[in-house]
Order: C-alpha cells, then sequence, then structure tokens
C-alpha cells in the first residue's frame, strides 16, 4: 500500500467512478440516483481534501463539505420527485 | 487594517495558494451548481423525455473521461510538489503530461459531439440536449482554458503559480465528478 495520498485519491477515485459506471447496469430501483450521487460527492470530497489540499484547511474543508454535501442532497431529492 | 506579524493567522490564510483562485473556483462551482440543480428540476417535467435522450449518450466515453480527467489531476497535484522541491524538469514533465490528458479528454469529448451530430441532435433537439451541450460544453471551455494555464505556468519558475494553475484544474476536475452522474447516469 503506498504512502502518498495523491495516490491512494488517485486509486479511490478511479475505483469510485467505475463504480459508479457500473452500478446503471444494474435494475432501476428507487434510489439508485442516492447510491450514484453518494458516490460523486465521495469523488467530491477527495479532490477537495486531497487535489486541492482543504485537508490543512479545516474550517474551510468543513464549509466546502457542507455545501457539496447539500448540494448532492438537493439533487437527490429532484431525482427522488422524477 | 494591515495585519502585524504577530497576529495570529487568519481565516484567509488557511486556505491553500491563491485567494483569488479560490474566489474563482467558488464561483465556477456556484454556476455549473445552478446548471445542474436547472437540469434536475426541468427533468421533473418531462422525465420519460429526459431518460429517452439520456440514452443516446455514450456512458463508457463519459466515463472513461472521469478517469482520464483524475489522471490528470493527480499529475497536476504532484507537479505542485515538484515545483515546491525546485525540480523544474520532473515539474514541466508532470504539467505536459497533465495537459496531454487534458487533450483527451478534449478529444474523446469531441468524438462524442460527432457521434451525436451523426444522429442529427444538436443543441435544439430536446430540452435535455440543450443543457447537455451548455453544460458539457461550458465545461469543456474551462478544459481548454485549463490546459492553456497549464502550459503557461510549466514556463514559470515561481511554485505559486504552479500551483494556482493546478488549483484551476482541480476545479475543472470537480466540476466534472459533479456533472457526469447527474447528465449521464441519474436514470
Amino acid at each position: 500500500m503506498t504512502r502518498d495520498p495523491l495516490i491512494r485519491a488517485w486509486g479511490w477515485l478511479v475505483a469510485l467512478s467505475l463504480a459508479g459506471a457500473l452500478i446503471t447496469r444494474a435494475p432501476d430501483v428507487t434510489g439508485l440516483a442516492v447510491v450514484i450521487l453518494g458516490l460523486a460527492f465521495a469523488k467530491a470530497w477527495l479532490i477537495l481534501h486531497h487535489y486541492l489540499g482543504l485537508a490543512g484547511a479545516p474550517s474551510w474543508r468543513r464549509g466546502f463539505d457542507m455545501v457539496v454535501a447539500g448540494f448532492c442532497l438537493l439533487l437527490a431529492a429532484l431525482a427522488l420527485l422524477a | 487594517m494591515s495585519q502585524r506579524p504577530d497576529d495570529p493567522p487568519g481565516l484567509l490564510d488557511e486556505l491553500p495558494g491563491e485567494v483569488m483562485m479560490w474566489v474563482l473556483i467558488i464561483s465556477e462551482l456556484l454556476v455549473f451548481g445552478a446548471g445542474l440543480v436547472a437540469f434536475m428540476a426541468m427533468r421533473l417535467t418531462d422525465p420519460a423525455g429526459f431518460a429517452e435522450a439520456q440514452a443516446h449518450l455514450h456512458r463508457a466515453g463519459a466515463a472513461l473521461n472521469t478517469v482520464v480527467l483524475v489522471t490528470s489531476g493527480l499529475l497536476a497535484a504532484w507537479a505542485v510538489h515538484a515545483a515546491e522541491a525546485g525540480r523544474e524538469a520532473r515539474k514541466r514533465a508532470l504539467l505536459a503530461g497533465a495537459m496531454a490528458l487534458g487533450v483527451v479528454f478534449l478529444v474523446i469529448k469531441g468524438m462524442e459531439y460527432a457521434d451525436k451530430a451523426s444522429q442529427g441532435i444538436g443543441i435544439e433537439t430536446n430540452t435535455f440536449f440543450t443543457f447537455y451541450y451548455l453544460l458539457t460544453g461550458f465545461h469543456a471551455a474551462h478544459v481548454v482554458a485549463g490546459v492553456v494555464l497549464l502550459g503557461l505556468v510549466a514556463v514559470l519558475r515561481d511554485p505559486r503559480a504552479t500551483e494556482t494553475g493546478a488549483a484551476f484544474w482541480h476545479m475543472v476536475d470537480l466540476v466534472w465528478v459533479l456533472l457526469f452522474p447527474v447528465i449521464y447516469l441519474i436514470r
């Protein structure tokens, strides 16, 4: 296992991207959109924390986490309403 | 009021890189965020029509583009470390790699647009494709800008410039990982 947090973040990003694409092959069940948006939030979290360096800026990290999570929840609500 | 040397660091000092780049990042996220919320709101008016239109999209190509962009982001992040360590040749090589992957993203996107055009699908075909072209096209324009910016910071011997260019590139990455599932995956 690599010690470079950037490689670990990249590995997770690739894995989550493939998971997001593969999950759409599953039957179209209610709530699939929530899972897809959950994966999107996890990818955004990795980019903000590791690529953009917010891991070292706790106040900003919390703010961005809350806003992106709220945004994904809003999209999930709109997806479930359709 | 100016800050004295013994003052504790402020909230803005906590941010990595240039504050103005973060202002740009937040502005861009708000613009794309509004576009994606509008897309999902319009989907409520015609879920079947949106699902039918979405079936014309090439999910595998878009998923491949996600891997291309996040890999490009890794190279840009490494380039910042190389610049901070004063390793100019390594920094330039990593930024060249990041730019090359940005071009690969644009080529795949161009193939996708060409495929749509061959099917007679354009920006005025229906509401779904209006949003599709506006959002993905605006994002592709940011990829072009990012490639140019990475090229500019590659020739500057300034680690802050590299960090600023890489931050813009990561913003392009961040927008894509939110745009991709909304446009291509959610049925």
